[in-house]
């Protein structure tokens, strides 16, 4: 099934890859048990792709609990 | 040229979506936005509770009405009651990354504001939008006239500039005359300032012998601040001096970004950035929301900061919406005409007429031998107000001014009933002068 944007509409291929590198940084930045170089860029990480997914109306979610 | 560098649009998914798709896109935030707040901010808990509001009456944009306005006093009294930011955070404040804070409503004690990692990526954002539609690509150099203090003002611009990819040259304290060096050694291309300190930059550049409009690259000038970016006889003032396109943007503090920005189109407006904020004009000191093309006061909802949330905000800034087809950039966001046409809240009432200081700077401006001016409002009696606008000129046109006076005082008396002005000659050099918000009318009627 095709996934869909915040207005139900079929994401792209690309948006769709965008997406899951969201999802995918959101898991690093909830660990706790990496080096302080990588929990922090990884959040700086975070925050340009929620730009993206947001920008995009992929997602759009508060994300502080996890540092960002 | 990098790839992207071409195109007109920084988020054409979004500028250009259908507006029934953006009206969809803009409830789907305010419902999300609005349960954030409710679920994290005492104070909005408090406010909707008292209001008998929950999240949940949201079904569509046509319930935005339920939601309560903010006011800047609200926030003001949650800071004095839990300080030092009030208890309108929706986070703990140790988890901010960037404190400003911006002048308070009674002087005293400023309005603080704080963003989180991605606010503040969030607030570049806006302006990236602004930047790129008014042409601003990576080969670009821009040259930011700010000094870097915890007032926001060009912060954003910057970050926007560094997204694009443009090579950013940061003015921090330095003198205008050593501003005007580096824009003329480095080859600028794109000045930020305010209105005021563009005009002032470029006089300072003449005393220096050097001719902005010939002896710099820059082509570009993107202004905020105040509400002269879109006054067009000051515009078209700065755009002679810098032989350069000015473009208007504003926004505010409370935001912490710009909500609008001109095109390169220049269609006499700005586009409001509506997929990340939403935008209403009410009737001012009324809860009505006005019709396309009426003049009310701007009422924000921001969809970006999340630890300080900003619902139905209410900014005393007077504005006119209309619709987007009147620019023909394609893009579907709406326009306010003439930008930030004044402050609803700094009307000036002598001898019953309303005298703006916007409006005042409007005809002041349409006399090129005017370098600075000021309103002075006094009290000489009671029921005896009087107002001067003092006036310097610019070196060289001494021999202008007593016609001068005698039109600009007739000028400023037609445009205000018939309302008398004085109109009064300075020194040279005697007028303050402003880099960044210029405030140029002093009334002295309160004081003892």
């Amino acid at each position: 099934m095709a996934r869909e944007d915040l207005l139900g509409r079929p994401m792209t291929p690309d948006e769709g890859e965008l997406l899951d590198i969201y999802q995918h940084l959101k898991r690093m930045a909830a660990r706790d048990d990496l080096a302080p170089c990588v929990q922090s860029n990884a959040r700086i990480a975070l925050a340009a792709l929620w730009q993206i997914v947001t920008d995009l109306d992929l997602s759009y979610e508060q994300v502080y609990d996890l540092g960002v | 040229m990098p790839p992207g560098a071409d195109r007109e649009y920084w988020n054409p998914k979004n500028e250009l979506m259908p507006r029934a798709d953006l009206e969809r896109l803009q409830f789907v935030k305010l419902r999300r936005q609005v349960e954030w707040a409710y679920a994290r901010s005492p104070l909005y808990r408090r406010k909707f509770d008292a209001a008998k509001f929950h999240p949940d009456q949201l079904k569509s944009l046509a319930d935005l009405d339920r939601i309560p306005f903010l006011r800047r006093e609200e926030w003001m009294a949650s800071q004095e009651a839990h300080p030092l930011f009030g208890d309108i955070l929706a986070v703990p404040a140790d988890r901010a990354l960037r404190y400003h804070h911006t002048s308070g409503t009674s002087g005293r004690t400023p309005l603080r504001v704080l963003d989180g990692i991605k606010d503040w990526h969030w607030g570049a954002e806006c302006w990236a939008y602004g930047f790129w539609g008014f042409g601003v690509r990576p080969a670009d150099i821009v040259f930011l006239a700010f000094s870097y203090g915890s007032f926001i003002g060009f912060w954003g611009a910057h970050g926007a500039a560094e997204k694009i990819g443009a090579l950013v040259i940061p003015s921090g304290a330095m003198t205008s005359e050593a501003r005007v060096k580096q824009i003329v050694e480095i080859g600028a291309t794109t000045v930020c300032a305010t209105p005021t300190y563009a005009m002032r930059l470029a006089a300072v550049a003449s005393e220096m012998g050097i001719d902005l409009a010939k002896g710099s690259r820059v082509d570009k000038l993107i202004l905020s601040g105040e509400p002269a970016g879109s006054i067009p006889a000051t515009k078209r003032l700065i755009e002679e001096a810098w032989g350069a396109k000015a473009g208007d943007t504003a926004g505010m503090s409370e935001v912490g970004t710009i909500i609008m920005f001109e095109c390169r189109h220049q269609p006499g407006g700005a586009h409001i950035i509506e997929d990340h904020v939403l935008e209403e004009v009410v009737a001012p000191g009324s809860d009505r929301r006005v019709a396309y093309g009426e003049r009310g006061e701007r009422v924000v909802t921001s969809f970006g900061r999340g630890i300080l949330p900003l619902i139905r905000y209410r900014t005393a800034d007077m504005v006119e919406k209309v619709q987007a087809g009147e620019c023909r950039c394609g893009r579907t966001f709406d326009i306010y005409r003439g930008g930030i046409m004044g402050r609803w809240d700094d009307m000036k009432l002598v001898r019953g007429t309303n005298v703006y200081p916007r409006a005042v700077e409007v005809i002041v401006r349409e006399h090129p031998e005017i370098d600075e001016f000021q309103i002075l409002i006094t009290r000489e009696a009671p029921l005896q107000d009087e107002i001067t606008v003092s006036v310097e000129l610019k070196p060289g046109r001494e021999a202008a001014w007593p016609a001068l006076q005698r039109e600009l005082a007739g000028d400023l008396a037609q445009a205000h009933e018939g309302l008398r002005f004085h109109v009064a000659l300075a020194p040279p050099g005697s007028l303050p002068r402003f880099e960044l918000k210029a405030r140029r009318l002093i009334d002295r009627r309160g004081e003892a």
